[in-house]
């Protein structure tokens, strides 16, 4: 569902990629736009994850720790030998408990979100650099790497698995209850709650949805570096937030689109790869997408005040 | 009090209009230096809208102000505290963790430059100005160690320093909103002596209470205000309690509450010593098929907070309900839904919707687990829900509206809306018109006879007597967080309820 509002962030996409386009021809190539697809897929799951719980009025800073406590679950069972379906059950299983502990925390304990997922943040990545002791599990086998190798047709693994995300969990936020209740959360949880809807059940399921969203990107990530790392996933919260802020979700709560939020992470993937293409300097592209995030939202906060 | 020097305050021919409503129609108050004047009302008659004009926080749309004996414009609270007017709300408006000091000077302490506290002066300052106003207070005391009554001494204190100097009193006049509702008597008696204090060194005072035997102890004069107009301005030793009580609640009870009675039937509801700490003691009353029990009570006598327990929004801690014959505990609002409770929240912005949804979807809010097929909920199916409803109630709006553009009478149609299609058969109103037009007032009157036609009971609260006169079949008075008197239709009066909801009857 594309509403007035994201139609902002889908000129900014065609404009950014005009703009790249002009500047280096290599930037419109098949080969190019898939890479970035590839590149963009992991952001832009957990950025799913991260959308539903902005809407629902809340913030998820454990995302790239839980990223990286699943992944080196996955990486110990499947190097242990255990089947490849128990692996994935249990790097899923792993992250969807982090985040509903988030989710306790938060509904439950009445932390505010930002300190819960905060302490979930460090603790996770503690847990992962603990039971590695600081070293990358590496080598599995075809069977398992071909979630990042294989392709289906010329769409590569990667953005195979990030599309079926998008389509279920758009799915679950829009034609669901569960869906449903995320946004009345968001938009006034006091009126949700006398509503008679189980507020504080249906917040622990949100952040663990957060949980097992960032666990099915820990997969994949696993299965594209051929490595499961404690140290993996740093920052992806920040990307993840970007991606869905860019993508017109408010952090006020009550409203967004995924369909924004993907929007969200292609502008950030797609501005990674043409400053690279246009070799900018690594330091100097943090500047410009410090810009663009700022930018992004400062155009739809005065956009929204201009209608009022 | 002279009166050969010219007035310290006159307003003449007040009006503030908000859409939809009248709050102030040609209202005069003049205040004379060393004059304590009460002003009376019931909730909603304008009292603090035009207190609220005095300071500058709401703009008149017509009238005139004068301050000793010059014409002045306020647009602002800045140009209100230029002018010397002080107002001293009921929430109080401090930092706990800063000291005494800081808080009377917030924003103004005496600095060495650059921002730099100049703590010296700032406790010099301050040891001066309560002793200045004979309080007792040590100016380093953090604010969360005071008392709610030393609280209010230091809001007081913070409305009448002087920045420049830290003492005297630049202050001319002083509103003080219902000062004295959580004070304990001996508090009371300090904050009196404090107004004597005040007084005789020519600050006149706008006193605003319910309590009537505080107008007679401490003002000189009153003036009454009813539905945005003056009735009544007069001195306090010509008028009595009764009159008093009188002009505040004299309206007209039209014929435009077509109020059906049906003979009531089986007992729905009934509540025995129900009791939740600090705000509500020994509520029992009972509610039956076919009834409307009417809630009356001044603001925070605990009206909804009972309709928040009865609602499980919030739980007792003593007491027990009893539904349909059973004893229920509700700790969740879906415990009370289940039981068939409805409730129309006094606040519908805050606690009735959520604004960015649409009507379709605030309305089948409650009911998401009948609509949905294994969760998932079909392709239009809470805009099919929506439509007979919309329909039924006359919301002007189509289902697939945002709510927050909806009017407020539109908007607590949605409210009511969403108890229609469930099971409720108790439903409990709080305020169910308040800032609706009367076009909507009537058909929620109209909605609520054909509920206890159908067999549903009603608790109905409001702060408008001669709708809860004209709506109810017995009408409950509250005072204090308890039940202070109960009317039956036939004998309950404005006067009556009004003297028991000031706590006078008994």
């Amino acid at each position: 569902m594309l509403r007035a509002r994201q139609f902002g962030t889908v000129i900014g996409l065609a404009v950014l990629c005009a703009v790249l386009w002009a500047l280096t021809p290599h930037f419109l190539t098949v080969s190019n736009l898939l890479n970035i697809a590839q590149q963009t897929s992991i952001n832009a799951i957990v950025a799913v994850g991260m959308t539903f719980v902005i809407i629902s009025g809340g913030i998820d800073l454990s995302v790239g720790s839980i990223v990286a406590l699943a992944g080196v679950a996955l990486g110990a069972m499947l190097q242990t030998g255990y089947p490849l379906p128990v692996a994935l059950a249990a790097a899923l299983a792993a992250g969807t408990a982090c985040g509903m502990l988030n989710g306790a925390l938060v509904s439950v304990g009445g932390l505010p979100p930002f300190i819960a997922t905060l302490g979930m943040m460090s603790a996770a990545r503690g847990t992962a650099l603990v039971f590695t002791e600081g070293r990358p599990i590496s080598g599995f086998d075809d069977g398992f790497r071909v979630l990042a190798t294989g392709s289906i047709g010329f769409v590569p693994a990667p953005v195979v698995v990030m599309i079926l995300v998008y389509v279920v969990a758009h799915i679950v936020l829009t034609r669901t209850t569960f869906g449903r209740y995320v946004y009345a959360i968001g938009g006034n949880e006091e009126a949700t709650r006398l509503s008679g809807v189980a507020v504080r059940f249906h917040k622990t399921l949100i952040y663990g949805t957060s949980g097992l969203i960032s666990a099915v990107a820990a997969i994949v990530l696993t299965a594209r570096l051929n490595s499961a790392q404690p140290i993996a996933g740093m920052m992806y919260e920040l990307d993840a937030i970007a991606a869905t802020v860019i993508g017109g979700t408010s952090l006020m709560g009550g409203q967004g689109t995924l369909a924004g939020t993907l929007v969200g992470a292609l502008i950030m993937g797609v501005l990674r790869n043409g400053l690279n293409l246009l070799g900018v300097s690594s330091f100097l592209q943090q500047i410009v997408i410090g810009v663009v995030i700022v930018s992004a939202v400062l155009v739809d906060t005065m956009l929204k005040r201009h209608k009022e | 009090m002279t009166t050969a020097e010219p007035p310290v305050l006159e307003m003449r021919g007040i009006r503030k209009a908000f859409p939809g409503v009248v709050a102030l129609d040609g209202v005069d108050l003049t205040l004379h230096a060393g004059e304590v004047h009460m002003l009376l009302g019931e909730n909603g008659a304008g009292k603090s809208t035009l207190m609220k004009i005095l300071s500058g926080a709401y703009r008149k749309d017509a009238g005139e102000i004068r301050v000793l004996g010059r014409d002045v414009d306020i647009q602002s609270p800045r140009d209100a505290l230029a002018l010397g007017i002080r107002v001293i709300y009921q929430e109080l408006n401090l930092v706990p963790h800063l000291s005494v000091a800081e808080n009377i000077f917030l924003g103004a302490a005496p600095t060495r430059g650059l921002g730099v506290i100049d703590w010296r002066r700032l406790f010099g300052n301050t040891s001066r100005l309560l002793n200045d106003l004979g309080m007792d207070l040590a100016p380093a005391t953090p604010l969360h160690r005071l008392s709610l009554a030393q609280r209010q001494m230091v809001e007081i204190a913070k409305a009448l320093k002087d920045p420049s100097t830290g003492s005297g009193q630049v202050a001319k006049i002083l509103v003080m909103d219902e000062p004295t509702s959580a004070l304990t008597s001996r508090e009371v008696d300090r904050l009196f002596a404090l107004i004597a204090r005040l007084i005789a060194g020519g600050v006149a005072i706008v006193y605003i209470t319910h309590r009537l035997d505080e107008v007679y102890r401490i003002g000189h004069r009153v003036s009454v205000l009813r539905d945005g107009r003056q009735v009544a301005t007069k001195r306090l030793s010509e008028v009595t309690v009764a009159e008093l009580v009188r002009l505040m609640a004299n309206r007209e009870v039209g014929d435009h509450f077509p109020r059906q009675r049906t003979a009531p039937g089986a007992e729905l509801l009934r509540v025995e010593q129900l009791g939740r700490r600090g705000a509500l003691s020994d509520i029992s009353f009972s509610l039956r098929s076919g009834e409307v029990v009417g809630i009356a009570g001044l603001l925070g006598a605990g009206r909804s907070e009972l309709a928040r327990v009865l609602a499980g929004a919030d739980r007792s801690d003593a007491g027990r309900v009893v539904c349909h014959g059973q004893i229920v505990k509700f700790r969740t609002p879906a415990d009370a839904i289940r039981q068939g409770i409805g409730l129309l929240p006094e606040d519908r912005k805050a606690e009735g919707l959520v604004a960015g949804l649409t009507v379709a979807r605030n309305l089948a809010l409650p009911h998401g687990r009948k609509l949905a097929r294994a969760g998932f909920l079909p392709r239009g199916c809470e805009e099919r829900f929506a439509e007979p409803i919309v329909k039924d109630l006359r919301v002007k709006a189509t289902p697939t509206q945002p709510v927050r553009l909806l009017s407020g009478g539109n908007q607590q149609k949605v409210v009511l809306g969403k108890w229609l299609a469930g099971d409720a058969r108790i439903f409990i109103f709080d305020e169910p018109t308040r800032g609706v037009d009367v076009g909507a007032k009537v058909e929620i009157y109209h909605l609520i006879n054909r509920l206890t036609a159908s067999g549903a009971g009603i608790i109905m609260i409001s702060s408008e007597l001669p709708e809860l006169l004209g709506m109810s079949d017995r009408i409950l008075v509250m005072c204090r967080g308890r039940i202070q008197a109960e009317f039956s239709a036939a004998d309950a009066t404005q006067e009556r309820v009004l003297s028991a909801a000031l706590g006078l009857a008994c």
